[in-house]
Protein backbone atom coordinates (compact mmCIF):
# COMPACT_ATOMS: atom_id res chain seq x y z
CA UNK A 1 0.00 0.00 0.00
CA UNK A 2 1.36 3.33 -0.67
CA UNK A 3 1.97 6.48 1.19
CA UNK A 4 -0.72 8.28 -0.81
CA UNK A 5 -3.52 5.98 0.12
CA UNK A 6 -2.35 5.54 3.63
CA UNK A 7 -2.67 9.54 4.35
CA UNK A 8 -5.80 9.78 2.95
CA UNK A 9 -7.28 6.29 4.52
CA UNK A 10 -6.32 7.98 8.15
CA UNK A 11 -7.86 11.34 6.87
CA UNK A 12 -10.73 9.17 5.93
CA UNK A 13 -11.54 8.00 9.17
CA UNK A 14 -10.98 11.13 11.00
CA UNK A 15 -13.71 12.80 9.29
CA UNK A 16 -15.83 9.74 8.74
CA UNK A 17 -16.06 9.47 12.49
CA UNK A 18 -16.94 13.31 12.42
CA UNK A 19 -19.31 13.16 10.15
CA UNK A 20 -21.35 10.21 11.91
CA UNK A 21 -21.20 12.44 15.11
CA UNK A 22 -23.22 14.95 12.85
CA UNK A 23 -25.92 12.83 12.33
CA UNK A 24 -27.71 10.44 9.43
CA UNK A 25 -28.56 13.90 7.53
CA UNK A 26 -25.32 14.95 7.61
CA UNK A 27 -23.99 11.75 6.51
CA UNK A 28 -26.50 10.85 3.55
CA UNK A 29 -25.25 14.69 2.19
CA UNK A 30 -22.16 13.69 2.44
CA UNK A 31 -22.35 10.10 0.73
CA UNK A 32 -24.46 11.54 -2.31
CA UNK A 33 -22.11 13.90 -2.74
CA UNK A 34 -19.24 11.31 -3.22
CA UNK A 35 -21.21 9.12 -5.01
CA UNK A 36 -21.92 11.58 -7.39
CA UNK A 37 -18.14 12.95 -7.68
CA UNK A 38 -17.15 9.59 -8.43
CA UNK A 39 -19.95 9.62 -11.07
CA UNK A 40 -18.26 12.85 -12.78
CA UNK A 41 -14.55 11.15 -12.15
CA UNK A 42 -14.04 7.57 -12.11
CA UNK A 43 -15.06 6.51 -15.51
CA UNK A 44 -13.61 9.72 -17.08
CA UNK A 45 -9.88 8.99 -15.24
CA UNK A 46 -10.06 5.17 -16.17
CA UNK A 47 -9.83 5.83 -19.53
CA UNK A 48 -7.88 9.23 -19.08
CA UNK A 49 -5.25 7.09 -17.92
CA UNK A 50 -5.61 4.82 -20.67
CA UNK A 51 -4.63 7.23 -23.25
CA UNK A 52 -2.30 8.89 -21.30
CA UNK A 53 -0.35 5.92 -21.17
CA UNK A 54 -0.36 5.29 -24.85
CA UNK A 55 0.58 8.92 -25.34
CA UNK A 56 3.41 8.57 -23.38
CA UNK A 57 4.39 5.80 -26.01
CA UNK A 58 4.00 8.30 -28.96
CA UNK A 59 5.46 11.39 -27.64
CA UNK A 60 9.44 10.92 -27.79
CA UNK A 61 10.84 10.21 -23.40
CA UNK A 62 13.51 12.54 -25.15
CA UNK A 63 12.01 15.47 -26.18
CA UNK A 64 10.29 16.26 -22.78
CA UNK A 65 13.53 15.01 -20.97
CA UNK A 66 15.14 18.22 -23.61
CA UNK A 67 12.44 20.37 -22.95
CA UNK A 68 11.44 19.91 -19.19
CA UNK A 69 14.27 17.30 -17.72
CA UNK A 70 17.05 17.92 -15.69
CA UNK A 71 19.36 20.03 -18.79
CA UNK A 72 16.49 22.15 -19.62
CA UNK A 73 17.17 24.36 -16.27
CA UNK A 74 14.71 27.74 -17.26
CA UNK A 75 13.49 26.89 -20.18
CA UNK A 76 12.03 24.06 -18.28
CA UNK A 77 9.99 25.95 -16.21
CA UNK A 78 9.09 28.36 -19.00
CA UNK A 79 7.59 25.23 -21.19
CA UNK A 80 6.30 24.13 -17.57
CA UNK A 81 4.44 27.59 -17.18
CA UNK A 82 3.34 27.68 -21.07
CA UNK A 83 2.15 24.52 -21.27
CA UNK A 84 0.11 24.79 -18.30
CA UNK A 85 -3.38 26.99 -19.35
CA UNK A 86 -3.21 25.45 -22.72
CA UNK A 87 -4.71 22.75 -21.05
CA UNK A 88 -8.36 23.82 -21.30
CA UNK A 89 -9.85 20.71 -19.15
CA UNK A 90 -10.32 19.65 -15.49
CA UNK A 91 -8.14 18.01 -13.39
CA UNK A 92 -8.40 14.91 -15.02
CA UNK A 93 -7.05 15.57 -17.91
CA UNK A 94 -4.14 18.00 -16.54
CA UNK A 95 -3.32 15.39 -13.98
CA UNK A 96 -2.77 12.61 -16.52
CA UNK A 97 -0.57 14.78 -18.35
CA UNK A 98 1.72 15.76 -15.54
CA UNK A 99 2.25 12.06 -14.74
CA UNK A 100 3.23 11.66 -18.00
CA UNK A 101 5.52 14.13 -18.23
CA UNK A 102 6.72 12.88 -14.66
CA UNK A 103 7.67 9.38 -16.59
CA UNK A 104 8.87 10.64 -18.98
CA UNK A 105 11.66 12.96 -17.08
CA UNK A 106 10.60 16.25 -16.48
CA UNK A 107 11.98 17.77 -13.13
CA UNK A 108 9.97 18.38 -9.90
CA UNK A 109 9.82 22.00 -10.22
CA UNK A 110 9.24 21.90 -13.91
CA UNK A 111 6.22 20.12 -12.81
CA UNK A 112 5.22 22.60 -9.82
CA UNK A 113 5.09 25.59 -12.63
CA UNK A 114 2.85 23.47 -14.87
CA UNK A 115 0.73 22.48 -12.66
CA UNK A 116 0.50 25.83 -10.61
CA UNK A 117 0.09 27.11 -14.08
CA UNK A 118 -3.05 25.04 -15.21
CA UNK A 119 -4.68 25.46 -11.36
CA UNK A 120 -4.02 29.32 -12.14
CA UNK A 121 -5.20 29.91 -15.30
CA UNK A 122 -6.93 27.07 -17.28
CA UNK A 123 -9.00 28.65 -20.12
CA UNK A 124 -12.04 26.77 -19.45
CA UNK A 125 -12.29 27.89 -16.13
CA UNK A 126 -11.41 31.91 -17.44
CA UNK A 127 -14.40 31.56 -19.68
CA UNK A 128 -17.10 29.81 -18.06
CA UNK A 129 -16.70 31.10 -14.61
CA UNK A 130 -14.32 34.44 -14.31
CA UNK A 131 -15.60 36.10 -17.18
CA UNK A 132 -19.09 35.99 -16.43
CA UNK A 133 -18.83 36.88 -12.50
CA UNK A 134 -16.17 39.38 -12.52
CA UNK A 135 -15.68 40.84 -15.67
CA UNK A 136 -12.53 41.43 -17.74
CA UNK A 137 -11.32 44.02 -15.32
CA UNK A 138 -10.62 41.41 -12.78
CA UNK A 139 -8.87 38.94 -15.24
CA UNK A 140 -6.30 41.55 -16.23
CA UNK A 141 -5.58 42.69 -13.15
CA UNK A 142 -5.45 38.86 -11.81
CA UNK A 143 -3.13 38.61 -14.62
CA UNK A 144 -0.94 41.18 -13.76
CA UNK A 145 -0.63 40.10 -10.78
CA UNK A 146 -0.15 36.70 -10.99
CA UNK A 147 0.93 35.93 -14.02
CA UNK A 148 4.73 35.28 -12.63
CA UNK A 149 3.40 33.16 -9.74
CA UNK A 150 4.25 29.86 -12.04
CA UNK A 151 8.01 30.55 -12.99
CA UNK A 152 8.18 31.76 -9.29
CA UNK A 153 6.88 28.53 -7.56
CA UNK A 154 8.85 26.57 -9.93
CA UNK A 155 12.06 28.68 -9.19
CA UNK A 156 11.00 27.97 -5.16
CA UNK A 157 10.48 24.45 -5.80
CA UNK A 158 14.41 23.98 -7.48
CA UNK A 159 15.75 25.88 -4.63
CA UNK A 160 14.29 23.35 -2.30
CA UNK A 161 14.87 20.26 -4.19
CA UNK A 162 18.62 21.87 -4.16
CA UNK A 163 18.18 22.69 0.02
CA UNK A 164 16.96 18.55 0.21
CA UNK A 165 19.54 16.89 -2.02
CA UNK B 1 -28.78 16.46 -8.20
CA UNK B 2 -28.40 19.17 -10.83
CA UNK B 3 -27.89 18.96 -14.89
CA UNK B 4 -25.04 16.01 -14.62
CA UNK B 5 -24.49 15.86 -18.31
CA UNK B 6 -23.74 19.78 -18.51
CA UNK B 7 -20.95 19.44 -15.48
CA UNK B 8 -18.95 16.53 -16.99
CA UNK B 9 -15.38 17.73 -18.29
CA UNK B 10 -14.76 20.74 -15.87
CA UNK B 11 -13.27 20.84 -12.73
CA UNK B 12 -14.62 18.67 -10.62
CA UNK B 13 -15.18 18.86 -7.27
CA UNK B 14 -17.78 17.74 -4.62
CA UNK B 15 -20.70 20.80 -3.39
CA UNK B 16 -20.76 21.97 -7.25
CA UNK B 17 -24.89 21.69 -6.20
CA UNK B 18 -26.47 23.80 -3.37
CA UNK B 19 -26.57 22.57 0.04
CA UNK B 20 -30.10 20.69 0.24
CA UNK B 21 -31.38 18.16 2.94
CA UNK B 22 -32.84 15.05 2.55
CA UNK B 23 -36.38 16.79 3.81
CA UNK B 24 -35.70 19.50 1.14
CA UNK B 25 -38.57 19.22 -1.12
CA UNK B 26 -36.37 19.86 -4.30
CA UNK B 27 -34.36 17.00 -3.12
CA UNK B 28 -34.85 13.52 -5.17
CA UNK B 29 -37.92 11.67 -4.57
CA UNK B 30 -40.74 12.86 -1.79
CA UNK B 31 -39.79 11.88 1.22
CA UNK B 32 -37.02 9.12 0.63
CA UNK B 33 -33.35 9.66 0.82
CA UNK B 34 -31.34 9.65 -2.69
CA UNK B 35 -30.31 5.89 -2.87
CA UNK B 36 -33.54 4.94 -2.60
CA UNK B 37 -35.06 7.18 -5.61
CA UNK B 38 -33.90 5.25 -9.64
CA UNK B 39 -34.13 8.27 -11.02
CA UNK B 40 -30.90 9.90 -8.95
CA UNK B 41 -28.91 6.10 -9.93
CA UNK B 42 -30.38 6.96 -13.70
CA UNK B 43 -28.49 10.07 -14.03
CA UNK B 44 -25.93 9.16 -12.07
CA UNK B 45 -24.83 6.49 -14.93
CA UNK B 46 -25.09 9.50 -17.56
CA UNK B 47 -23.27 11.45 -15.85
CA UNK B 48 -20.37 8.84 -15.66
CA UNK B 49 -20.48 8.08 -18.97
CA UNK B 50 -20.99 11.24 -20.36
CA UNK B 51 -19.48 13.24 -23.75
CA UNK B 52 -16.10 13.79 -22.32
CA UNK B 53 -16.13 10.01 -20.95
CA UNK B 54 -16.75 8.59 -24.73
CA UNK B 55 -14.13 11.51 -26.02
CA UNK B 56 -11.37 10.26 -23.77
CA UNK B 57 -12.20 6.88 -25.18
CA UNK B 58 -12.21 7.68 -28.67
CA UNK B 59 -8.29 9.32 -27.81
CA UNK B 60 -7.27 6.43 -25.84
CA UNK B 61 -8.62 3.90 -28.73
CA UNK B 62 -6.84 6.56 -31.16
CA UNK B 63 -3.81 6.66 -29.47
CA UNK B 64 -3.89 2.92 -28.91
CA UNK B 65 -4.09 2.16 -32.45
CA UNK B 66 -0.98 4.18 -33.28
CA UNK B 67 1.11 2.64 -30.62
CA UNK B 68 0.03 -0.49 -32.33
CA UNK B 69 0.26 0.74 -35.88
CA UNK B 70 3.72 2.88 -35.44
CA UNK B 71 5.76 0.77 -32.40
CA UNK B 72 4.09 -3.05 -32.94
CA UNK B 73 2.25 -5.23 -31.21
CA UNK B 74 4.66 -6.14 -28.29
CA UNK B 75 4.60 -2.29 -27.35
CA UNK B 76 1.33 -2.18 -27.31
CA UNK B 77 1.04 -4.31 -24.94
CA UNK B 78 3.21 -3.31 -22.40
CA UNK B 79 1.46 0.30 -22.86
CA UNK B 80 -1.51 -2.19 -21.66
CA UNK B 81 0.17 -4.12 -19.11
CA UNK B 82 1.71 -0.28 -17.87
CA UNK B 83 -1.49 1.42 -18.25
CA UNK B 84 -3.69 -1.48 -16.00
CA UNK B 85 -0.78 -0.91 -13.38
CA UNK B 86 -1.54 2.70 -13.56
CA UNK B 87 -5.35 2.42 -13.53
CA UNK B 88 -5.07 0.24 -10.21
CA UNK B 89 -2.47 2.48 -8.52
CA UNK B 90 -4.40 5.16 -9.03
CA UNK B 91 -8.35 4.73 -9.08
CA UNK B 92 -8.31 3.63 -5.29
CA UNK B 93 -6.49 6.53 -4.07
CA UNK B 94 -8.88 8.73 -5.92
CA UNK B 95 -12.01 7.11 -4.78
CA UNK B 96 -10.63 7.54 -1.11
CA UNK B 97 -9.87 11.42 -2.12
CA UNK B 98 -13.44 12.27 -2.98
CA UNK B 99 -15.08 10.48 0.07
CA UNK B 100 -12.86 12.87 2.21
CA UNK B 101 -13.70 15.84 0.01
CA UNK B 102 -17.22 14.86 0.20
CA UNK B 103 -16.95 14.79 4.05
CA UNK B 104 -15.18 18.40 4.16
CA UNK B 105 -17.59 19.94 2.60
CA UNK B 106 -20.68 18.81 4.60
CA UNK B 107 -18.12 19.59 7.99
CA UNK B 108 -17.09 23.24 6.54
CA UNK B 109 -18.72 26.41 7.94
CA UNK B 110 -18.73 28.38 4.11
CA UNK B 111 -20.81 31.36 5.05
CA UNK B 112 -18.65 32.48 7.92
CA UNK B 113 -15.46 31.67 5.95
CA UNK B 114 -16.54 34.68 3.96
CA UNK B 115 -18.10 36.67 6.31
CA UNK B 116 -14.73 36.63 7.82
CA UNK B 117 -12.39 37.53 5.24
CA UNK B 118 -14.67 40.40 3.51
CA UNK B 119 -14.31 41.82 6.83
CA UNK B 120 -10.66 41.97 7.53
CA UNK B 121 -7.84 44.17 5.52
CA UNK B 122 -4.21 44.93 5.55
CA UNK B 123 -1.80 42.27 5.75
CA UNK B 124 -4.08 40.26 7.91
CA UNK B 125 -6.76 40.33 5.26
CA UNK B 126 -4.29 38.65 2.87
CA UNK B 127 -2.90 36.15 5.29
CA UNK B 128 -7.05 35.24 6.39
CA UNK B 129 -7.40 35.39 2.66
CA UNK B 130 -5.08 32.95 1.56
CA UNK B 131 -5.68 30.28 4.73
CA UNK B 132 -9.72 31.06 3.36
CA UNK B 133 -8.85 29.82 -0.24
CA UNK B 134 -7.34 26.74 0.47
CA UNK B 135 -9.68 25.77 2.91
CA UNK B 136 -12.75 26.63 0.51
CA UNK B 137 -14.74 23.23 -0.38
CA UNK B 138 -16.48 22.50 -3.76
CA UNK B 139 -14.93 23.32 -7.20
CA UNK B 140 -14.94 26.64 -9.35
CA UNK B 141 -18.19 27.21 -8.64
CA UNK B 142 -17.99 27.99 -5.03
CA UNK B 143 -15.24 29.45 -5.16
CA UNK B 144 -15.96 32.00 -7.81
CA UNK B 145 -19.55 32.79 -6.22
CA UNK B 146 -17.79 33.03 -2.95
CA UNK B 147 -15.32 35.34 -4.96
CA UNK B 148 -17.94 37.34 -6.07
CA UNK B 149 -19.58 37.59 -2.48
CA UNK B 150 -16.20 39.07 -1.32
CA UNK B 151 -16.40 41.87 -3.99
CA UNK B 152 -19.41 42.98 -3.13
CA UNK B 153 -19.43 43.06 0.52
CA UNK B 154 -16.47 45.42 -0.44
CA UNK B 155 -13.05 42.93 0.02
CA UNK B 156 -10.06 44.69 -0.99
CA UNK B 157 -8.40 43.89 -4.62
CA UNK B 158 -5.70 42.51 -3.00
CA UNK B 159 -7.77 39.99 -0.71
CA UNK B 160 -9.81 38.91 -3.59
CA UNK B 161 -6.59 38.15 -5.78
CA UNK B 162 -4.79 36.65 -2.87
CA UNK B 163 -8.16 34.35 -1.95
CA UNK B 164 -8.65 33.13 -5.45
CA UNK B 165 -4.60 32.10 -6.15
CA UNK B 166 -4.76 30.49 -2.98
CA UNK B 167 -7.99 28.85 -4.16
CA UNK B 168 -6.39 27.14 -7.31
CA UNK B 169 -2.60 26.74 -5.95
CA UNK B 170 -3.24 25.67 -2.49
CA UNK B 171 -6.66 24.43 -2.26
CA UNK B 172 -6.63 21.71 -0.29
CA UNK B 173 -9.48 19.67 -2.12
CA UNK B 174 -7.31 19.67 -4.95
CA UNK B 175 -4.46 18.64 -3.68
CA UNK B 176 -6.47 15.84 -1.99
CA UNK B 177 -8.13 14.78 -4.79
CA UNK B 178 -5.33 14.84 -7.84
CA UNK B 179 -2.25 15.95 -6.21
CA UNK B 180 -1.92 13.20 -3.75
CA UNK B 181 -3.49 10.55 -5.30
CA UNK B 182 -1.99 10.97 -8.98
CA UNK B 183 1.78 12.59 -7.94
CA UNK B 184 2.26 11.14 -4.54
CA UNK B 185 2.43 12.83 -1.14
CA UNK B 186 6.24 13.95 -1.82
CA UNK B 187 5.47 16.23 -4.94
CA UNK B 188 2.44 17.34 -3.12
CA UNK B 189 4.04 19.11 0.07
CA UNK B 190 7.14 20.29 -2.49
CA UNK B 191 4.17 22.11 -4.78
CA UNK B 192 2.07 23.55 -1.22
CA UNK B 193 5.75 24.88 -0.10
CA UNK B 194 6.90 26.71 -3.00
CA UNK B 195 3.56 28.22 -3.45
CA UNK B 196 2.44 28.84 -0.11
CA UNK B 197 3.31 32.73 -0.01
CA UNK B 198 2.56 33.84 -3.39
CA UNK B 199 -0.89 34.42 -2.96
CA UNK B 200 -0.25 37.19 -0.09
CA UNK B 201 2.77 38.24 -2.89
CA UNK B 202 0.23 38.62 -5.50
CA UNK B 203 -2.11 40.41 -3.42
CA UNK B 204 0.43 42.86 -2.60
CA UNK B 205 1.16 43.64 -6.02
CA UNK B 206 -3.03 43.26 -7.07
CA UNK B 207 -3.07 46.45 -4.23
CA UNK B 208 -0.05 48.43 -6.16
CA UNK B 209 -1.36 47.83 -9.74
CA UNK B 210 -2.43 51.19 -11.15
CA UNK B 211 -4.78 48.58 -13.08
CA UNK B 212 -8.93 49.59 -13.19
CA UNK B 213 -11.37 47.09 -11.29
CA UNK B 214 -14.78 47.24 -12.37
CA UNK B 215 -16.47 44.56 -10.96
CA UNK B 216 -19.43 42.79 -12.63
CA UNK B 217 -22.71 43.34 -10.88
CA UNK B 218 -25.69 40.91 -10.92
CA UNK B 219 -26.29 40.21 -14.35
CA UNK B 220 -30.12 41.01 -15.18
CA UNK B 221 -31.67 39.64 -18.47
CA UNK B 222 -33.18 43.36 -19.28
CA UNK B 223 -29.33 45.22 -19.21
CA UNK B 224 -28.86 42.57 -22.26
CA UNK B 225 -31.91 43.96 -24.01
Amino acid sequence: MSVALIVLLALFAVLAVMVARRGRGTAEDAAERALEQFAHVMPQLAVALLAAGFLAKLIPGELIAALMGPEAGWTGLIVGAVAGPIIPAGPVIAFSVAAVLERAGATPEALVAFVTSWSLFTLHRVITYELPMLGPSFLRLRLASVGLMPVAAGLIAAAIVRLLH
Amino acid sequence: MDEPARRTGGDHAPGEAPARGPEDPSGPGPGGPFWRDRRWWRAWVSAGFGPMFWIFLAIAALCGALVYVLEGEAAFRAALVEDGRMVVETVPRVVVAIAVAGMIWVLMPRERISALVGRSSGMAGLVLATIAGAITPGGPTSAFSLLAMLGALGADRGTMIAYIASWATLGMQRILIWDVPMMGPDFSLLRIASTLVLPVAAGLLARALPIRLDLKGEQRLRDRL
